[in-house]
């Protein structure tokens, strides 16, 4: 009786992670087709390279924060992939990073869930003159990706459910 | 295979394996069947980007910033094809790829084509060596090389496309890491060739910004070759290296000015500056090319 429980403890265990190695794989082709697809936003701008952002949804507030370099004389593009979203998150662009209090907010935007999203360095470059009056080219931008807080979410053992990316592409006007 | 399915297929043979013994394992080999499982499902799942990360340049970007500044092309700058027969160790391999990675880019950028289409070659054979064969694999890179040897754009998308199946090489290899070790390579080669420019174009007033401008991604690089999956390489003198640049950077009379005041614009460099800066560069250039 034993020896057939333990068979049954082990091949639920086998079903249980063949379930789980599928929806992974799942998971990262759909993140290389989100890839795919942002890049084709780039548009005229060349392909400068990808940071794709993995997190799980969490009972409390996250910030995921990427640095991004913006170079004089050259336009950038950044194509944001939301379709690895389980929910929605908020992406905030700033001209600092976040450990600095007086740090400039350039942009901001929800619904990227289920969708693709393009902002352009000219548009943050406008901004920051807007607000700081100050007609300087940004040197560096760092978008953050707030993550809101999940209720009933299993932090130690997360779902599929809580599981989230973002595709960020970036391009550049040669 | 994926870094997520790498592990699930660890996870299940841990289990299909003590399972096999399991008639003579007894209560013991249950025990450990549920901790393995455990540990490797959090290591798979909950595998989360780090809070803080960057995005570094890539050396085509780097090379157009050069460019446009007014950069003239030198056969005589670049590192030559032949001694990479001399790189042998883990270490020399990753930082000449990228250095010959910058060298292309630097041929390409500046209608070499043919001097490019010998970097492509080192570049896939040192790609061989460092187990990166792959994207290389089955890619006829040369023929669509040769296919455009006229056409400096789709030059410069053929290594764009080599670019990305690098990164999605790394990805999927769990080998990011790695990227800084080339990526290092690749930036001290493109700062070096913007140096000799400095030094060997009178004409060309608007480089120094431009090498000025680049010192800005130092911190990042640093930051990734620290990162504790390189520590068997010994990359210790590397980052000793780097640090040193950045800080004698970051000690310059012009670049404390600058950030102190706030000032507008570009750093401006003075002839001692970038004199010192060039010779570190050179320095650091001249130790990984001779391997």
């Amino acid at each position: 009786m034993k020896k057939i429980l333990t068979f049954i403890g082990i091949l639920s265990f086998v079903v249980l992670f063949a379930q789980t190695a599928a929806n992974l794989t799942e998971f990262k082709e759909n993140i290389a087709e989100q890839k795919a697809e942002a890049k084709s936003k780039l548009k005229a701008y060349r392909y400068d390279g990808s940071k794709i952002t993995y997190f799980n949804f969490k009972t409390y507030k996250q910030v995921k924060e990427v640095e991004i370099y913006l170079f004089n004389e050259t336009d950038y593009r950044f194509s944001f992939n939301g379709k690895s979203l389980p929910n929605d998150i908020t992406v905030a662009i700033y001209d600092k990073d976040k450990s600095a209090e007086d740090r400039v907010l350039l942009k901001e935007f929800t619904n990227i869930i289920g969708d693709n999203i393009v902002v352009e360095s000219s548009e943050l470059n406008d901004s920051y003159l807007v607000q700081k009056n100050e007609k300087v080219r940004l040197k560096r931008v760092y978008v953050d990706y707030i993550i809101p807080e999940t209720a009933g979410a299993q932090n130690k053992e997360p779902t599929m459910k809580e599981r989230g990316a973002v595709v960020l592409v970036m391009g550049y006007k040669n | 295979m994926t870094k997520f399915a790498i592990p699930i297929l660890g996870i299940t043979l841990g289990l299909l394996l003590p399972g096999c013994n399991g008639n003579d394992s007894g209560d013991k080999g249950e025990l450990n069947i549920v901790d393995t499982t455990q540990t490797s499902d959090e290591a798979s799942i909950n595998f989360e980007s780090p809070d803080e990360d960057y995005h570094l340049p890539s050396p085509l970007q780097i090379a157009s910033i050069f460019k446009k500044s007014g950069l003239q092309y030198n056969s005589a700058a670049t590192n030559p094809t032949e001694v990479a027969a001399n790189y042998t160790d883990e270490l020399e391999l990753l930082l000449n790829f990228g250095v010959y990675s910058a060298d292309m880019a630097y041929c390409v950028m500046n209608n070499q084509p043919n001097e490019g289409r010998k970097y492509l070659k080192v570049i896939t054979e040192l790609a061989a060596k460092i187990g990166m064969e792959a994207v290389f694999e089955n890619a006829d890179l040369i023929d669509r090389f040769n296919a455009n040897i006229e056409n400096s754009d789709s030059l410069e998308i053929l290594m764009v496309d080599i670019h990305e199946r690098s990164e999605k090489y790394l990805d999927e290899n769990d080998m990011e890491h790695q990227s800084s070790v080339h990526f290092s390579g690749a930036w001290i080669e493109g700062m070096y060739l913007g140096v000799y420019d400095f030094e060997n174009n009178n004409s060309n007033d608007g480089i120094g910004t431009k090498i000025a401008e680049q010192m800005a991604i130092l911190h990042n690089i640093i930051k990734g070759l620290k990162d504790p999956r390189n520590d068997g390489m010994e990359i210790e003198w590397l980052i000793t290296d780097l640090s040193e640049i950045e800080n004698t950077f970051n000690n310059f009379d012009s670049v404390k000015n600058y950030y102190e005041n706030d000032m507008p614009g570009e750093i401006n460099l003075i002839e001692s500056e970038y004199n010192k800066l060039g010779s570190l560069i050179k320095a650091l250039r001249t130790k990984i090319t001779n391997g």
